[in-house]
């Protein structure tokens, strides 16, 4: 399992477009993503989840992936929340 | 009879239209909880998977005909919208839920929606507060498909229809058959809405932002639709059907008359090409700037882009539409304008007393560097196809255009060092639309390429009048003596330092008005694309010298009334063929 707490770096924060294409790239992956933020944990492959984190720029969330491809999983999806993608 | 009534709004497509009132209501779905008997419950799942998938079907025919219109890739919105539909885990549960409760897929889909959506609007990001919207724009689809309810959809509109509604969604506008709907009307938007647009792109005449209108008006009603001067007119009386079907005649005999202009090239007679090039805001316009004839964009408003979203477009959405628009018209030029809106619709906690004296457009862009720079990274990759030229809006110093040049230099260094090719020769041009770019302009024209007169901004600033005020309107004059003086400066100015001129804004489009501007020695004009074929009939007609003549004698005047009667006096006279176009 990999977890590790990241700050939202994305211009507008996880809208629906950055959200989106989150989505779109944890379905690729095997391992189960979850994304937490003050205590509230939703599924990384649900976008309506996702929304209703409010996730901010600035914010933090914890990332956690969790399956046989963790840390390719972890790699990748953590580029949309820093805005490298 | 009942009396004729004029009801006004803003007119945001032009041209006339007769019809019958639709009136286009989209109405709350209601849902009632129904026990399902355990046997069935396997059925009702079965029909909710069906609602998902039919329902993604209608969102993907949408998003085809969005991107159609408003360029590839635009409607990623509804990638969005697809994945609220398919999220899993609010499938899941609704099926879940179905099974252990044993109710109708309806009840628990609206209850499941209606928990996500309130989630999100206790939220205090405004923004997140908006996707509630389209929430239950999906949400409401599904449970139409689920109740087996017709949409109210437009596509369903008789033929003959003017539709008359409070709002139109943008994925419900885009859907909008021209070929039978004949006008729109609407009590909500203006001129940048959704709406707008579609009715723009598809030539369809529209007036929105008509307060009440929806009360004052019944379905079926025969009404008038006037898109030029933004007005719908309920029992029109017997003289005014006869006006506006003598209009509308003259509008459509006019057209056939000027259509064999727009394949022509813009030569006076005496052999002098001048350039007529389209104004467009969005762009699938450029089929339209293709079939009047015009010669390339002498402007591409970008506010489309940010207007029809939240926030900020990214530097790859923006690529992808200037680029797409650079190859349609090769090798014709595009000019792009940067950034010309107020703060407030980027940066949305921002307000001001002001706004056309404010913190907007260029303004906006050199204390948001990293936003302006986004912007020119985006164009100055399209202009590898080497005809995109690029123009600054709301210049008013010297500073500004020093500063410009700066992060434009900047950004072609960083460009460079990692290896993204784009146009070195890239003209840069700056819009003169403030009196004191006018009165500078001898000297700015030494740090461009070229200057593009906006001489509506120009007109508004130098005269001190917001045309949008009903109150003092008539004083917005184009023709104003001092108005033209300030156009006559800068174009010289800008011919002393060998650089071109051109001038997008309605003067451009006037036949009174062209004769003149040409005398003076205006390289380019600029114009909506339906006024293209006029402008070259009106061309064709003249010669250099007369209308240096006319230049002379124009600028002498103490009253735009003067000036008027003085061009229509001599167009009169020298060129005759031109007095059928002038209104």
């Amino acid at each position: 399992m990999v977890k590790k707490p990241l700050k939202i770096l994305n211009e507008n924060g996880l809208h629906a477009l950055p959200a989106s294409r989150f989505v779109k790239l944890a379905e690729k992956f095997n391992s189960t993503v979850t994304i937490e933020k003050e205590g509230v944990e939703v599924s990384g492959k649900s976008i309506m989840g996702i929304l209703t984190l409010a996730c901010e720029k600035g914010s933090t969330v914890i990332l956690t992936c969790e399956g046989m491809d963790e840390k390719e999983a972890f790699k990748a999806l953590r580029k949309i929340l820093e805005g490298q993608n | 009879m009942s009396r004729e009534r004029i009801l006004k709004g803003i007119a945001v497509s032009q041209g006339i239209a007769q019809g019958k009132v639709f009136i286009y209501e989209t109405k709350q779905v209601e849902v009632f909880q129904i026990p399902i008997l355990p046997v069935y419950l396997k059925d009702e799942i079965g029909r909710f998977d069906r609602a998902i998938k039919k329902t993604e079907h209608e969102l993907r025919n949408i998003q085809k005909r969005l991107n159609y219109e408003l360029g590839e890739n635009f409607a990623q919105f509804l990638d969005a919208q697809v994945m609220m539909l398919s999220d899993k885990a609010i499938i899941q549960k609704v099926k879940q839920r179905i099974a252990e409760e044993k109710l109708n897929a309806e009840y628990v889909y609206h209850d499941v929606i209606r928990e996500y959506a309130e989630k999100l609007g206790a939220s205090k990001d405004t923004y997140l507060k908006e996707r509630v919207a389209d929430i239950w724009d999906v949400g409401s689809r599904v449970l139409r498909n689920l109740l087996g309810l017709t949409h109210s959809s437009v596509v369903e509109i008789p033929t003959g229809s003017i539709i008359v509604a409070h709002d139109i969604s943008p994925s419900e506008a885009a859907l909008i058959n021209p070929k039978s709907v004949l006008g729109i009307a609407t009590e909500a938007g203006g001129r940048t809405s959704h709406t707008a647009i579609t009715a723009r792109a598809l030539e369809i005449p529209a007036v929105l932002g008509i307060k009440g209108l929806i009360g004052k008006i019944e379905n079926g009603e025969k009404v008038i639709l006037d898109g030029d001067r933004g007005i719908m007119i309920k029992n029109p009386s017997a003289g005014k059907i006869h006006f506006y079907e003598i209009a509308k005649k003259k509008v459509l005999e006019l057209a056939k008359a000027l259509s064999p202009f727009s394949e022509l090239p813009a030569k006076t007679q005496d052999g002098r090409r001048i350039d007529i090039s389209a104004n467009i805001e969005f762009f699938s316009e450029y089929t339209h700037a293709k079939k009047y004839g015009a010669e390339g964009i002498g402007l591409f408003r970008t506010e489309f882009l940010y207007l029809t979203r939240r926030g900020s477009p990214t530097e790859e959405e923006q690529y992808r539409v200037y680029d797409a628009l650079a190859k349609r018209m090769k090798p014709c030029p595009v000019i792009i304008r940067t950034y010309d809106l107020g703060g407030d619709k980027i940066f949305s906690d921002y307000r001001e007393a002001n706004p056309f004296l404010g913190w907007r457009a260029i303004r906006v862009c050199l204390d948001e560097l990293d936003f302006f720079k986004m912007q020119l990274r985006a164009i100055l990759r399209a202009s590898v196809n080497k005809n995109v030229k690029i123009m600054f809006p709301m210049i008013s110093n010297h500073e500004e255009v020093k500063r410009i040049h700066l992060v434009f230099e900047k950004v072609k260094k960083e460009l460079r060092a990692k290896k993204i090719d784009f146009d070195e020769e890239i003209q840069f041009g700056i819009m003169i639309e403030t009196p004191s770019a006018a009165l500078l302009s001898p000297h700015l024209a030494h740090q461009v390429d070229f200057f593009s007169i906006g001489s509506n901004d120009l007109t508004q600033y130098t005269l001190a009048v917001d045309r949008g005020n009903e109150k003092i309107s008539q004083l917005f004059e184009h023709f104003h003596p001092a108005v033209l003086q300030l156009i006559k400066q800068i174009i010289d100015a800008g011919h002393q330092t060998h650089i071109w001129v051109g001038l997008c804004g309605e003067l451009a489009a006037d036949p009174l008005a062209i004769p003149l501007l040409i005398g003076m020695g205006i390289d380019e004009l600029s114009m909506n694309p339906g006024s293209i074929p006029r402008a070259k009939m009106v061309v064709q007609a003249i010669t250099i010298p007369e209308c240096e003549e006319i230049a002379k004698g124009a600028l002498n005047f103490r009253t735009p009334l003067e000036v008027k009667r003085y061009l229509r006096r001599n167009i009169h006279r020298k060129f005759p063929g031109i007095d059928k176009v002038i209104k």
